[in-house]
């Protein structure tokens, strides 16, 4: 197709106001920040250069190793969560009387305060707290399991939270995808004869690709980047078990006032971002109509 | 509608630059505190509203950020570089600033005699003072009496040292099954625990805690804990306040080792738990350094507006004064850093029929001198350091690796890194 | 499971030992679908137990806050922790702020990333492409650590203690052009054509056509939005330089004061910050979910 001259101004003028905010609070600080990660820089005098220096250090450090391997670990989080949260979307996606109280109810973590937060599931995973009772109630076990402070649970402890506070918010988003696909779809299939579960699979899962691409692309980000489920519960520990890089940057970046490292960490964590995102459209991405 | 919200906070901001405008004759003055208000809001007021009074040519400003946003707060403040006069800060965060460059000496603003020697010490840093000494924290130890009793042990005689705390917790744990000591073990916390055992961490620069003496303090840790005697819970982390006092509230914990304004939560979150309390004083460090001193002072940003610092060393004297430090502390449960305020009778006894929070601002205030603020100064990435000390000695504590084994490790990663700078 | 199987047998004696009628077809419809109510009851338990939690220890006066396990009612309910509440912090003026907060950036956003999408969904045009990527970018890029430099650009513009300042680089969201633009290419091409016989200009289109079909998805960013600007708490607490300009996420802070800190009391707190924002969320999530096609007819 030719692009006239007006059609193009016009677009540019749709875009402008986006455009214009973005640069100056998204390119500015991310093209800022990289020089930033190549510099000394105490907010006041002039950075000084120190070329890969920071990097170098990170790298020198096992703890900032483990915290890139966990934040990896930690994409466990997408493929459980968008199952269930599908499921779930699916589950109240009807006019049941009182399902506008269930979706509320799992609507309820997603807006619950981090502190909050933070008190109960230590009370859920306490050696004599709730999980450990029920456990023991059932006769799965004799001795409580140490969910915050067994390193080889850890960090999947922590995870379990990410889900369960995230679950509500990407039910909504499914639903409202679930909503958008017509009813006369569905009566077409019925009257092919396609059972419940052909349903699912053959119209509700393709029609919800558009929704399942940015859902995924969401959690995945989401999932590299967590750190206040750690910063709550565990603060990186046992054993430095559930330190994820984010909470790196932030513990020996920002709190230490090493801008310089905290910088060159997001960089790394930017390019791990990157391609992350560039698989998801890879392999996602609907063929547009 | 939005373009119309957009004009009326222009319309706002511009009112708001002419009142800026109007007022421009009176140096303004800022100053900030951390999480003191709402409940200290008519302290300050009156405090600021004196000195406004007699000081004409002076706006003193008294602004209060909750604590975890003021760091953020006050960094972003400097790189705009609009900052506060003064701000509010513990002797480590005061340490790493100036460490950065962002803080400047206060050392021919600051009244010198009116503090006490120790206070000043916390804030010397390479020879010269960063910052007004204001109030001061100490530990005591806060004890379920009726844990005591039960495990068999005189609730009259509390254990003043860590060794007896540990003894005590491993009874009370094999009488009452319930954990007996919360000590904190985590990053930036275990420098303080070997200071308080008279060891040292750095010695000329280089990492020194794998002497036995030190293997010896952690393996007395270790064996508290395979009693079970210790609670479990953020053992090894930063901080583990929070749960160590959530614990003790619900009779999980059978000692509390924290300072006096401490005992308010347990007397307003657990009034049943607070009648069964008792409080008492820690023992010096052999080096005689009293237990969990945490100091608060007020730094002065490096890009301030220098004619300003004349009127911020004046009011910075006025507002830690020993009348108005003494009065905070009495209001707050805190010890002063005032000399004069510190001999006033409100540290020196309690009525007979006083509850843990009385007991324990006399108990915490017997020495002041020595109440010192701990943590890792001098070198350069004192976190990731501690963060590594504190790994091996979780390491240890849990049985995972030999003591002298994990601390050899760990002093030679210290030396390593401490080489390099 | 097991009680599941249970049901149909137990549900057409009950019903039928109701009265016919209209009640009994509903509530056959309702025991008909116990098992269903049963997972639905399960999952809210373990999403609503730590409000719950927090709602049980506000209300609660007395008896200690930790104990162990968590008690499930409140113990002498009354409602003196949140009367300290407002005696406390003037929760009403932090609840304006948040409120204005939050406003203006749902209608913002909505606007801005509306506008940027429908071209890059429906115009063919010179670096489309490129400007998509650019987008799709930021919303990639860690952003945690922009908040310093923003900080000072703010601070150049004059808008520090703004909502102006505390809304604007929140405006153009990624996550939300990226959804915009996923509904505005699912409208079906016929009606543009339809609407460009008409003489329609492409601001028409986009006005008339586009947005009202893009009805769902407009709903949907708009809570995602008022969700995220409600609970922001560091960039505001940055901005924002007067506490009496302070969002209540960061308002209620104040509750818990280095010396007067009461559990119960910030308890109450947490609640009061919360509630607001799922009554919006029940009252709006009908007109939000409404599919496409009631909004075409």
């Amino acid at each position: 197709m030719a692009h006239s001259r007006k059609a193009t101004l016009t677009a540019y003028l749709f875009l402008t106001p986006a455009m214009v905010l973005l640069l100056a609070f998204a390119f500015w600080p991310v093209g800022f920040g990289s020089y930033i990660a190549f510099t000394q820089y105490n907010l006041i005098d002039a950075p000084v250069w120190v070329g890969l220096e920071n990097f170098r250090e990170l790298f020198d450090d096992e703890l900032f190793i483990g915290s890139l391997k966990n934040s990896a670990l930690y994409l466990i989080v997408v493929p459980v969560i968008q199952v269930l949260a599908i499921l779930l979307a699916v589950l109240v996606n009807n006019n049941l009387p009182g399902i506008k109280f269930f979706r509320a109810a799992y609507y309820l973590p997603v807006v619950t305060t981090v502190s909050v937060i933070g008190i109960i599931w230590n009370f859920m995973y306490n050696d004599d707290g709730a999980l450990n009772a029920i456990l023991r109630w059932l006769h799965l076990i004799n001795e409580p399991i140490g969910f915050l402070t067994d390193d080889r649970i850890a960090l999947f402890a922590v995870m379990f939270v990410t889900i369960w506070r995230g679950l509500g918010w990407y039910m909504v988003l499914y639903l409202a995808g679930l909503q958008a696909i017509s009813a006369d779809v569905y009566e077409a299939a019925t009257l092919d004869g396609a059972n419940a579960w052909q349903k699912f699979w053959r119209i509700t899962v393709p029609l919800l690709l558009p929704t399942i691409l940015l859902c995924s692309i969401m959690s995945m980000l989401a999932a590299v980047k967590a750190f206040e489920e750690v910063q709550i519960m565990t603060q990186g520990g046992p054993f430095q078990s559930t330190y994820t890089a984010l909470y790196y940057a932030y513990e020996f970046g920002i709190k230490s006032l090493n801008f310089g490292r905290a910088l060159a960490a997001s960089l790394v964590m930017s390019v791990v971002c990157m391609l992350l995102a560039w698989l998801n459209f890879r392999y996602l991405q609907p063929k547009n109509p | 509608m939005k373009t119309n919200r957009i004009a009326k906070t222009a319309l706002l901001l511009a009112g708001l630059a002419l009142c800026g405008q109007a007022q421009a004759a009176k140096q303004r003055l800022e100053f900030w505190t951390q999480s003191l208000a709402p409940k200290f809001a008519p302290y300050f007021k009156d405090v600021v509203s004196r000195y406004n009074a007699s000081n004409a040519h002076v706006e003193v400003v008294w602004v209060d950020y909750p604590w975890d946003v003021i760091r953020t707060k006050f960094t972003a403040a400097i790189a705009s570089g609009k900052p506060p006069a003064m701000a509010n800060m513990d002797v480590p965060w005061a340490y790493e600033y100036k460490q950065k460059g962002l803080i400047q000496s206060v050392d021919p603003l600051v009244d010198k005699s009116q503090y006490v020697g120790g206070a000043l010490k916390d804030v010397t840093f390479d020879g010269k003072l960063y910052a007004f000494p204001f109030y001061n924290g100490a530990n005591v130890i806060a004890y379920n009496t009726e844990l005591f009793k039960k495990a068999g042990l005189d609730p009259k005689k509390a254990p003043g040292s860590l060794t007896e705390q540990l003894n005590y917790a491993k009874i009370i744990k094999a009488k009452t099954g319930v954990a007996g000591f919360a000590p904190t073990l985590g990053p930036t916390k275990l420098e303080g625990l070997m200071a308080q055992e008279g060891l040292e961490v750095l010695k000329d620069g280089r990492a020194v805690f794998n002497s036995p003496a030190h293997v010896a303090l952690v393996n007395k840790l270790a064996d508290a804990y395979k009693a079970g005697a210790l609670l479990k819970d953020n053992l090894f982390a930063q901080d583990n306040f929070q749960v160590s006092m959530a614990a003790y509230n619900s009779g999980r914990l059978a000692m509390l080792v924290s300072v006096p304004a401490a005992m308010t939560r347990v007397r307003d979150d657990a009034p049943g738990i607070y009648k069964v309390t008792d409080v008492a004083g820690l023992q010096l460090s052999p080096t005689g350094i009293a237990s969990g001193g945490w100091q608060f002072t007020f730094v002065v940003p490096r890009n301030v507006d220098a004619k300003l610092l004349p009127e911020i060393g004046k009011f910075g004297n006025y507002l830690t004064n020993a009348e108005n430090q003494l009065a905070f502390s009495r209001f707050a449960g805190t010890l002063p850093t005032s000399k004069r305020a510190a001999q006033d009778a409100h540290f020196q006894t309690y009525p007979t029929n006083a509850g843990a929070v009385e007991k324990a601002v006399v108990a915490a205030a017997k020495n002041l001198e020595q109440t010192r603020t701990i943590y890792l100064g001098g070198v350069k990435d004192a976190e990731l350091l501690s963060t590594r000390l504190s790994a091996a000695v979780e390491q240890a504590v849990t049985g995972r690796k030999d003591t002298k084994q994990a601390l050899d490790e760990a002093v030679a990663f210290w030396n390593k890194k401490l080489g390099k700078s | 499971m097991s009680q599941a199987q249970t049901m149909p047998a137990i549900a057409p004696s009950s019903a039928s030992a109701l009265q016919r009628g209209l009640r009994s077809a509903r509530l056959r419809r309702i025991v008909r679908r116990l098992p269903h109510y049963l997972l639905l009851s399960v999952l809210a338990i373990i999403t609503v137990y730590p409000f719950w939690w927090t709602l049980v220890t506000a209300l609660s006066t007395t008896g200690d806050v930790y104990s162990f396990p968590p008690p499930l009612w409140p113990q002498d309910p009354s409602l003196v922790n949140f009367i300290e509440v407002f005696d406390t912090i003037d929760l009403l003026a932090f609840y304006k702020n948040s409120l204005l907060i939050s406003g203006a950036t749902v209608v913002g956003t909505l606007v801005i990333c509306s506008l940027a999408a429908y071209p890059l969904a429906r115009m063919q045009f010179p670096g489309r492409k490129l400007v998509f990527g650019a987008i799709i970018a930021t919303m990639i890029l860690p952003a945690e650590i922009n908040f310093l430099v923003n900080f000072i650009t703010v601070s150049k513009l004059q808008l520090t203690d703004s909502v102006t300042g505390v809304v604007l680089p929140n405006l153009a969201g990624a996550v939300g052009i990226f959804l915009m633009k996923q509904a505005f290419e699912a409208v079906p091409q016929d009606l543009i054509d339809a609407a460009r016989v008409d003489g329609a200009n492409e601001w028409e289109i986009f006005w008339k056509i586009m947005l009202p079909l893009a009805k769902p998805a407009l709903g949907a960013l708009a809570i995602l939005t008022l969700v995220t600007a409600w609970n922001q708490y560091i960039w505001p607490s940055v901005v924002m330089t007067s506490p009496e300009n302070f969002p209540l996420s960061v308002g209620v802070q104040y509750l818990s004061g280095s010396f007067s800190f009461k559990t119960r009391v910030v308890a109450a707190g947490a609640v009061l910050t919360v509630i607001p924002i799922l009554i919006v969320f029940l009252f709006t999530q009908r007109y939000f979910l409404r599919g496409f096609d009631g909004a075409v007819k």
